[in-house]
Order: structure tokens, then sequence, then C-alpha cells
């Protein structure tokens, strides 16, 4: 198995599957902090996704920009195989982990 | 449509942050998120912070480490000052001199090597001091609640006292400016034969 997926690259990825067309910076950091429940930087957000792209999991392609932007462009990003690949791994460890668990544990905190 | 703007020194040290392909996105992302989210809903005020505190999670990201390197350098200065006590301050004086110019020489060379731009390496050099600053005042305040007897603070007072230990880390925000342009100027420099032999 490939190196698994730490839990905010599997938010980033994630909210790039789930905003299809529409997946471009601001859209992934609202979709992130909605997810993970609490402010996430820009920053992380921006480091995650070049980090993300370097290692070939996504790919990006520079959009228009819109009024409210003063004209900047925007990043739209996409998963690639190897991105999908890689979550269905991180998802399949976890599930490994789990295995002969019940959950909500009970009864040993 | 919602036309505030957060401040226009911040927008210019955010693009001076980012890599060339990034800039117009990031910024445009922010200022997106600025003007549609977060001024409506916080005001003002409120709004200029949260892009001043984006900013400053991007120089963060991007000094991090040097900032760090240079923290340390300091709080293990203060450390042997404190534990072992000289009357000769000059290597000592010298190692950390060294050590700090060299890295916000690094610290410039390689921000303006990402960014491909000459004033990222003074900013690098000016993030590098004050999170670095930062870093060696916790230190120091750690250092001090560990060892704090007599003998202790007599190296202290021996060693040029606490206000030293605390303002002299600031001070070298001018130092690691000049310096950190200095690297910018030949990361800069280098990039552009590294990309004209390509």
């Amino acid at each position: 198995m490939a190196e698994v997926l730490g839990t905010f690259e599997q938010a980033v990825l994630l909210a790039v599957l789930r905003l299809r067309s529409g997946a471009y910076g601001r859209a992934i950091l609202n979709d992130v902090s909605a997810r993970l429940d609490r402010d996430v930087a820009a920053g992380a957000v921006h480091a995650t996704l070049v980090r993300l792209e370097q290692k070939g999991l996504l790919s990006s392609e520079i959009g228009p920009g819109t009024e409210v932007r003063a004209g900047r462009p925007r990043r739209y990003y996409r998963l690639d195989p190897s991105g999908v690949r890689a979550l269905n791994d991180a998802h399949a460890a976890v599930n490994t982990l789990w295995r002969g668990f019940k959950w909500p544990l009970k009864g040993h905190a | 449509m919602n036309t505030a703007t957060p401040p226009r020194w911040a927008d210019a040290v955010l693009r001076v942050l980012l890599a060339p392909e990034d800039r117009q996105t990031v910024s445009g992302d922010l200022l997106e998120e600025y003007r549609e989210s977060i001024h409506p809903a916080r005001g003002r005020r409120r709004a200029d912070l949260w892009y001043l505190i984006q900013v400053a999670g991007f120089a963060w990201r991007a000094n991090r480490t040097w900032a760090g390197l240079l923290g340390g350098a300091f709080v293990a200065r203060t450390a042997v000052d404190w534990l072992l006590p000289t009357a000769d301050f000059h290597a000592r004086s010298t190692v950390s001199t060294t050590v700090s110019a060299g890295i916000f020489v690094w610290a410039g060379l390689l921000a303006a090597w990402r960014t491909r731009s000459l004033r990222a390496g003074a900013v690098a050099g000016i993030a590098t001091a004050l999170i670095g600053a930062v870093i060696s005042m916790v230190g120091a305040a750690l250092l001090l609640a560990i060892w704090h007897d007599a003998p202790t603070f007599a190296a202290i007072d021996g060693s040029g006292g606490l206000g030293e230990v605390f303002t002299l880390p600031v001070m070298l925000v001018v130092p690691g400016a000049l310096l950190g342009a200095l690297g910018g100027l030949l990361g800069g420099t280098g990039r552009r034969l590294a990309s004209h032999r390509h």
C-alpha cells in the first residue's frame, strides 16, 4: 500500500471530489472548514493543494476571474486517478484498523 | 457588489510570498472570501484582521524553518551565557552573528529562488526575524522559569541583562531585512542564470 494520506489531505481531496467542476481555492477552503468544523487557514489549504499536485494526486487549470476578485483568475482542481486510489487506500487503512470493533466504543473510557 | 479592499500593503506582502503561478489565483481567492463572506459578516476592522492573519499564515509557512533555527540559536546562546558564564564574549558573539547572518541570507536566497522575486528576500528576512524573536523570547522565558537562582541571575547580569535577551531578537528585523535582501539578490540572480542555461 502506498503512503497513507493524512486527515487534512483527505479533507482537501474529498472537497475537490465533492465540488466537482467548482473546485477552486476559496470553495475548497470553505468546504474543508465546514467538514472539519473549524476555521482553516487559507495558507494551509494552499500548501496542501500544492503538495498533492506535486505528488500527482491532483491536477489544475486556470479559469477566468470575476469582478469580485478584481479580475484575478481562479485555479480549478480535479482529482487524478492516483488521487482516487490514494483516497480508497486511506479509507481501506482506516477500515482495517477498526476491524473487529463496534463503533461507537463503549465501556473502556 | 462589495468593493471593500483589504490593506494594500498586506496584499502586496501576500503576493511577494507566493510563487508567480499562484500570485493572482491565491490573492484572488482571499479577496473573494474577504468581500463576499468575511467583510459583510464581521465588518471592516475584523475583516482586515482576518486578512492579516491569513497573510501571516502564509509568511509562517514560508519561513518557519529558518525562524525556528534562528530562535533556536538565540535560545542556545542564552542558555550557554547563563549556565556557562564567561567574561570574554567575543567567540560566542562571532558564532551567533555568523549563524544569524547565514540564516537570513539563506532564507532570502531560497525565498527569491522559489518566488522569482527579489523583494521576497527582504520579506523572508523580516518574517524570519519576527517569528524567530517570538520563539527566542518564549525560549528565554522557559529558561528563566527553570533556572532562576542567584548564580544564574549573576550570569544574566554579566551577559547584558534580561533586557538584552528580550529586546535584541526584535532589533534584528532591520539587519534581517538587509541580509534577506542580499540573499534575495543572490537567489534571484542564480535563478535567472539557471533558467538562461535551460
